[in-house]
C-alpha cells in the first residue's frame, strides 16, 4: 500500500538526483530460526473453517528459496479448551485445519512443538469493518498523472483501532502492504489509497483489510519499514530484530520470528474503469 | 530629560556592576588565584579596529605591545582594551589579509585609539613590512577551535558552485556529516542537534537547505565564523558538542556597494551602504534558488526552491554606543502539484546594543527572537501539518579588561521557549482528518556565567570559568502519569519495550513549574608556551543540553521537532577533556595542531523499536535514556603562506552509544551493548590546496577520504505474508564502502577589472572529478517485479561541473 510515508518522500527527492545500482554485497548468515506465519483470516460471509499456518526458517539473504519446516505439531486451542489441529497434508511447511471455529473476541492459543521445543502465542480474534465504497480518480497520485483508487471503510467507533491493508497489483510480483491507526480519523470514514503509473482500464486490483491489535500494528510497522527498503539511507530508522508474539516455552532465548494473529477479513476486487 | 535619566540608570548599572565585580573578584580569589598587584600607575589603551574600506569592524585583530611582548585581540564587535603601566610603546596591529601597521603611543593617560586597517594588496607587496598569516594560536589557552576566513571558504571547490560554510568546515579535523546529502554536521562524534548555531548571537535551529544539500548561510553576508569543538567558553551553553558562532557584516558605512553572483543552483545579491556616512549603515542580502531544482522530477505545476534574506542596520550613536538590528529569514519550499506542499525554515530578529561603560568595560545587550517553522500539506490524504519552535532570548554580556594579564567575561542569558509539537488540520472539505492541536510546551532557560583569561606568567596562561544554568519546564499543560513513573515498560515475554498506558493526568496552570533542573558547568583551559612558536594546552568543559531534537533517523529531517527536558526526558550532560600540541614553524609559514579528546555524555536519548515520533503527544512513552562516549585524535597541518596554501586534516575517532536495560531483566537497546552512532567515522582525511598562479588565475583542490558510514546489513531473510523480510541483529556493525572524492576549481579574475568599478570573477568547478560512485546508502529490498532480493546502492553526486559568476561594484 502506498500509504503516505513522508520520510520516503524526502528520500525520493534525493533519489531523483542520485543514481541507483544493484550491487553485490557479501553478507554473513546467522543460524536459522523458526519463523511462524499464523495469520487466521475469517473472510466475511464464510464459515472460516479452513485455515492454514506456515512454518519456515530464516536463511541466507540472497537465497532464492525459503526452507520449510516439516514435522512440527501445530494446534490452536480456544478459551473453552477445544483443540483445532493443523496438519501438513500436501505442501511441506503448510499446516492446514478444516474445522476451525472463528468467534469474534474469542481468545485463542497457538501451540507449536518443533525439535523438542514448545512455542506458544495467545491472541483474540478481532473484528474488521466492511469496505463500503470505491473511488477511482484518473488524475491522481502526487503529480496528478496516475490512476488512483481509494477503498473506503468506516472506523470502528469509540475505540483505538489499527488496520492492516493489502493491495494486489497485477504488475507486481509481491503485494503492497500498509498499516493505519485511527488516531487522527477517530469515528470517521477511512480509506486505503493506491496509485500507480502502470494501471490502466481493465486491470484488477484486490484490496484486503484486517483489524489488528496495537501490538501487531507496531510489529508490522517495523517489519514493513525494514522489508520495504526502509533500512538504508539518511532518513531510515535503525534496524533491529523484529520480535513477534511467539514465545519459546522450552528454551526462552531461542525465540521464533513471526506472529500469531486472528481477525475477520474484508476483501474486494476492483476492475479499473 | 531623557538623557539625564539614561545617565542615572547607567550610573546605577555601573554601581551594580562594581558590586558584581567585587563578588566576582572574591570568587576568583577563592579559586586560589591572586591578581598581580602592582603599585605602578596604569592606563588603558582601547578602541575599535575597522576595515578602512568600509568601516566594517574586524574580529580577532591582534594588537601586540612590542616592548612588553604582550597583547590583546579585538572582540566580536571589533573592540579592544589593554591596561599598561605609564610609558611609550610600539603597537603592532595585524590581521589576516590586512597590512600590518605599527604605531608609537605615549601612554600617560587613558587613550582611545580607533584604528582602521587597509586590505593588503598583493601588487604593493614590496612595501608591506609583514603580512599576518593564518597560524596556530600559541599563547592563549583557546583550543579545539576551527577557524576559517570567508576568503578561504570562498576559494574552496564546492558542490554545484554553491559556497557553503558548513561544508567547508567538514574539511577541518573533528567535523563530519553522516554522509553526502545529509543534513546537519557532527562535531567530535556528537549528534547534529548538539551544535549551537548562532547567527549574530541568535539560535538557528536548522542549518540546512534542501534536506542537507546546502547550508542556510549566504556567504556574502557573513563576516566571521568560529567553531568551538571543545574548551567552550562559559558564555556559551545549551548544547553539548559545539558552538558555531557566525557574525554577519554590518554593512559599508562609507559607500554604497553591491555584491552578487549567478550560479547554477542559486543567485545572490547583496546591497550595503551608508544611511548616515560613517555612522549608520545598512545591509540587505538575498539569495534564491531557481524554481525547478530537480528538472527531471518537476514540470510546471511543481516547484522546489529555497531562498534566504539577511538584513542588518548598524548605527553608531557615539563613541560609546552602537546599535544593531539584524534579521534573517529563510525558507525551503516544495510543491508537487499542490498535493504535497512542504515549507520550512528559520527566522531571526535581533536588536543589540553595544555600550562602553568605560575604557575597560565593554557590554552588549541583545534582544533576540528566533523561530523555526515546519509546514506540510498532504492533500492526497487531506492532511495539513504545522510545527515549530519559537524563542525569546535576552542576553547581557560584559567583557571586562581588568589588566593586560587578566580579562573577564560575564553575563546572563535567558530564553523563553514556545514549542509547537504539531497542529493537524483537514486540508480540504473531503478530508476525514479530525483537527488536533498537540499540547504546546513551554520552558524557560537562564544562565549566569563568568570566565577569566589570566596570564599567570610569560609561559602559562589559564582560562577558568563557570556557568550556572537553570531550566524550567512550564505550564500550561496536562501531562500523563504512569505507574511507578515509568512511561516505557518492558514486556518480558516478547522481550520488547512498549509504551506504558497512562494511569492519570496532572494539569499545570500557565507558568507553573512542571520540572526544573540546574547545573554548574565548569570550563577550564591552560596553555604552556615553550616559546613563541610551541605550546601545549589542555582543557575541560562540562555542558548541559536541555533541549532534545526528537529524531530517530540516520540524519535529522526538517520534520523533527524539538522538545524540552522534563521528568522523563532528562537534560543531557557532557564532560570533555582535551589536550593538544601547537607549533608554528619556518617563520609561521607552516603550522601543526595535534589534539586528542575524550567525551562522556550522560542521559543520551534513544528510542524504542518502532517508535512513532511524528505527532507523538507523549514522547516519554517511546524514549529510553543511556550514555554516549566519543574519543579521537585530530591532526591539522597547514601551509599558511606563499603562492600555494592549504592543509591536511586527519581525524581518527570513535563515537558510540549504549542504552542498557533499567533492570537486569530488560534488554536495553541493541541488547544493552555499545553500538556505533550513525556518524561514527574511524578515519577521516581531508587535503585542501589553493594555488595562486598569477593575478588572473587561482586554482583550488580538495580531496577527502573517510571510512564509510556505519550501517546494519541483514544476516538473513525470512518470509512473512508473502514478502521476504531481511533479518537484522546488532546495530551498526557494518560499514558502507570507503568514501573518497576529489574536487577542483579554477577562478578567473579578468585583467579588465583593473581600475574599474565593476569587479567580475568566474569560478569553474568540478565536484567528484573521477566520478566515484560513493554509496550514500545500501538498501536491501525485494524487487517488486521479480520478487528476488537485491542490494541497491544509492550514489548521490557523481561528476558534477559548475560555473559561477561573481561580481562587485
Amino acid at each position: 500500500m502506498k500509504l503516505f510515508n513522508y520520510i520516503s518522500l524526502l528520500f525520493l527527492v534525493i533519489t531523483f538526483i542520485g543514481c541507483e545500482k544493484v550491487i553485490d554485497v557479501d553478507l554473513d548468515t546467522a543460524p536459522p530460526k523458526l519463523v511462524v506465519e499464523a495469520s487466521i483470516n475469517w473472510d466475511k460471509n464464510t464459515t472460516g473453517n479452513e485455515q492454514f499456518i506456515k512454518l519456515t526458517t530464516t536463511t541466507d539473504y540472497f537465497s532464492s528459496s525459503i526452507p520449510n519446516v516439516s514435522g512440527a505439531s501445530v494446534f490452536i486451542t480456544n478459551s473453552s479448551g477445544t483443540v483445532f489441529n493443523f496438519v501438513e497434508i500436501t505442501e511441506p511447511g503448510i499446516y492446514v485445519c478444516n474445522n476451525f471455529e472463528p468467534v469474534i473476541n474469542e481468545s485463542y492459543t497457538l501451540t507449536i512443538v518443533y525439535n523438542g521445543e514448545t512455542f506458544t502465542a495467545t491472541e483474540k480474534l478481532l473484528t474488521t469493518p466492511e469496505i463500503t465504497r470505491i473511488e477511482q480518480n484518473n488524475e491522481g497520485g502526487i503529480l496528478g498523472d496516475e490512476i488512483e483508487v481509494r477503498f473506503f471503510y468506516d472506523d470502528i467507533p469509540n475505540e483505538a483501532n489499527y488496520y492492516f491493508q493489502q493491495i494486489d497489483d497485477p504488475y507486481k510480483a509481491i503485494p503492497e502492504f500498509g498499516v493505519l491507526e485511527d488516531r487522527f480519523f477517530q469515528n470517521n470514514e477511512l480509506f486505503g489509497l493506491y496509485f500507480s503509473e502502470n494501471l490502466k482500464s481493465g486491470d484488477e486490483l484486490i484490496f484486503t483489510l484486517n483489524g489488528i491489535t496495537q501490538n501487531h500494528y507496531n510489529y508490522l510497522n517495523i517489519l514493513l519499514s525494514q522489508a520495504g527498503g526502509g533500512s538504508g539511507g539518511p532518513f531510515s530508522t535503525p534496524t533491529s530484530t523484529i520480535r513477534g508474539n511467539v514465545v519459546n516455552q522450552t528454551n526462552f532465548n531461542n525465540f521464533a520470528l513471526g506472529y500469531f494473529r486472528l481477525s475477520e477479513r474484508a476483501k474486494i476486487a476492483y476492475v479499473i474503469e | 530629560m531623557c538623557k539625564i535619566s539614561e545617565k542615572k540608570s547607567s550610573i546605577l548599572l555601573k554601581k551594580l556592576l562594581m558590586s558584581l565585580n567585587k563578588i566576582l573578584l572574591t570568587t576568583l580569589m577563592t579559586f586560589g588565584l591572586i591578581f598581580s598587584s602592582t603599585a605602578q600607575e596604569k592606563f588603558t589603551l582601547s578602541g575599535t579596529i575597522t576595515d578602512q574600506k568600509n568601516n566594517e569592524t574586524l574580529i580577532g585583530v591582534t594588537i601586540i605591545i612590542t616592548e612588553l611582548k604582550t597583547g590583546t585581540t579585538t572582540n566580536e564587535y571589533g573592540f579592544y582594551s589593554i591596561s599598561l603601566p605609564k610609558g611609550t610603546y610600539t603597537l603592532e596591529i595585524s590581521y589576516i589579509g590586512f597590512e600590518t601597521i605599527t604605531s608609537t603611543i605615549v601612554l600617560e593617560k587613558n587613550i582611545r585609539k580607533n584604528i582602521s586597517l587597509k586590505e593588503s594588496q598583493e601588487l604593493l607587496k614590496e612595501v608591506i613590512v609583514s603580512d599576518r598569516k593564518v597560524k596556530a594560536e600559541i599563547r592563549k589557552p583557546e583550543m579545539s577551535v576551527n577557524k576559517l576566513t570567508i576568503q578561504e571558504i570562498k576559494q574552496m571547490p564546492v558542490l554545484l558552485g554553491e559556497v557553503d560554510i558548513i561544508k567547508s568546515l567538514l574539511t577541518l579535523p573533528g567535523v563530519t556529516n553522516a554522509g553526502e546529502g545529509q543534513s546537519g554536521f557532527n562535531v567530535r562524534g556528537g549528534s547534529a542537534d548538539q551544535n549551537l548555531i548562532l547567527l549574530d548571537e541568535a539560535t538557528i535551529y536548522n542549518s540546512s537547505h534542501l534536506f542537507g544539500l546546502f547550508s542556510v548561510f549566504n556567504p556574502d553576508a557573513i563576516k566571521d565564523l568560529k567553531l568551538y569543538k571543545g574548551g567552550i567558553p562559559a558564555r556559551f551553553g545549551g548544547r553539548l558538542s559545539s558552538v558555531l558562532d557566525i557574525y554577519q557584516k554590518e554593512g559599508n558605512s562609507k559607500d554604497f556597494h553591491m555584491t552578487g553572483g549567478i550560479g547554477l543552483i542559486s543567485s545572490r545579491l547583496l546591497a550595503e551602504g551608508p544611511i548616515v556616512k560613517d555612522k549608520a549603515s545598512f545591509l540587505v542580502a538575498g539569495r534564491g534558488s531557481y524554481a525547478h531544482l530537480f528538472l527531471p522530477l518537476f514540470n510546471n505545476d511543481n516547484s522546489a526552491y529555497f531562498y534566504d534574506l539577511n538584513t542588518k542596520l548598524s548605527y553608531k550613536l557615539n563613541e560609546n554606543n552602537n546599535v544593531f538590528i539584524s534579521g534573517y529569514f529563510g525558507r525551503d519550499v516544495f510543491n508537487l502539484n499542490k498535493s504535497f506542499v512542504n515549507t520550512y525554515g528559520n527566522s531571526v530578529l535581533n536588536l543589540r546594543w553595544n555600550h562602553l561603560f568605560d575604557e575597560k568595560l565593554f557590554s552588549n545587550m541583545s534582544f533576540i527572537y528566533s523561530d523555526y517553522y515546519y509546514g506540510l500539506k498532504l492533500d492526497i490524504i487531506g492532511f495539513n501539518w504545522d510545527s515549530g519552535i519559537k524563542n525569546y532570548n535576552f542576553k547581557y554580556d560584559f567583557k571586562h579588561y581588568l589588566s593586560n594579564k587578566i580579562k573577564l567575561t560575564y553575563g546572563n542569558n535567558s530564553i523563553y521557549y514556545d514549542f509547537n509539537p504539531g497542529r493537524i488540520e483537514p486540508s480540504n472539505d473531503n478530508s476525514s482528518i479530525n483537527p488536533e492541536q498537540l499540547a504546546k510546551k513551554y520552558a524557560f532557560e537562564s544562565a549566569f556565567y563568568v570566565d577569566a583569561e589570566h596570564e599567570l606568567s610569560k609561559k602559562i596562561t589559564v582560562s577558568y570559568g563557570l556557568r550556572y544554568s537553570m531550566f524550567y519546564r512550564l505550564g500550561e499543560q496536562t501531562l500523563n502519569t504512569y505507574e511507578n513513573n515509568q512511561a516505557v515498560i518492558f514486556n518480558p515475554i516478547f522481550q520488547i519495550y512498549e509504551s506504558a498506558t497512562p494511569t492519570g493526568t496532572i494539569s499545570y496552570k500557565k507558568n507553573e513549574t512542571i520540572a526544573n533542573f540546574d547545573n554548574w558547568e565548569p570550563r577550564l583551559g591552560i596553555s604552556y608556551a615553550f616559546n613563541d612558536d610551541q605550546s601545549i594546552k589542555a582543557s575541560y568543559n562540562r555542558m548541559t543540553q536541555y533541549l532534545h531534537l526528537i529524531s530517530n533517523t540516520q540524519s535529522p529531517t526538517p520534520l523533527d521537532v524539538w522538545a524540552p527536558s522534563d521528568n522523563f526526558l532528562k537534560p543531557q550532560l557532557l564532560d570533555q577533556f582535551a589536550v593538544g600540541y601547537f607549533q608554528n614553524f619556518k617563520n609561521d609559514d607552516y603550522s601543526l595542531e595535534v589534539e586528542t579528546y575524550y567525551k562522556n555524555i550522560q542521559d543520551r536519548v534513544d528510542y524504542i523499536d518502532g517508535a512513532n515520533l511524528i505527532a507523538n503527544e507523549a514522547i516519554e512513552r517511546v524514549v529510553l535514556s543511556g550514555k554516549a562516549r566519543a574519543y579521537g585524535l585530530e591532526v591539522l597541518f597547514r601551509k599558511n603562506h606563499g603562492q600555494f596554501t592549504g592543509w591536511i586534516a586527519y581525524t581518527l575517532s570513535r563515537s558510540e552509544q549504549q542504552i542498557e536495560g533499567r533492570t537486569p531483566e530488560e534488554t536495553g537497546i541493541n541488547n544493552g551493548q555499545w553500538y556505533r552512532t550513525g556518524y561514527d567515522k574511524l578515519n577521516d582525511i581531508s587535503v585542501v590546496g589553493n594555488y595562486k598562479l598569477d593575478e588572473k588565475w587561482r586554482f583550488g583542490a580538495n580531496f577527502s577520504l573517510q571510512t564509510g558510514q556505519p550501517v546494519t546489513f541483514p544476516n538473513g531473510q525470512y518470509e512473512y505474508n508473502g514478502i521476504t523480510v531481511p533479518s537484522y541483529s546488532l546495530r551498526n556493525e557494518n560499514n558502507l564502502p570507503t568514501y573518497h572524492r576529489l574536487d577542483v576549481s579554477a577562478t578567473l579574475t579578468p585583467t579588465s577589472n583593473t581600475g574599474r568599478k565593476w569587479q567580475g570573477e568566474w569560478v569553474f568547478g568540478i565536484y567528484n572529478v573521477y566520478n566515484r560512485m560513493n554509496a550514500a546508502s545500501i538498501t536491501f529490498q525485494q524487487n517488486k517485479e521479480t520478487a528476488s532480493n537485491e542490494a541497491i546502492r544509492l550514489s548521490i553526486f557523481g561528476f558534477i561541473p559548475s560555473v559561477t559568476y561573481n561580481f562587485k561594484f
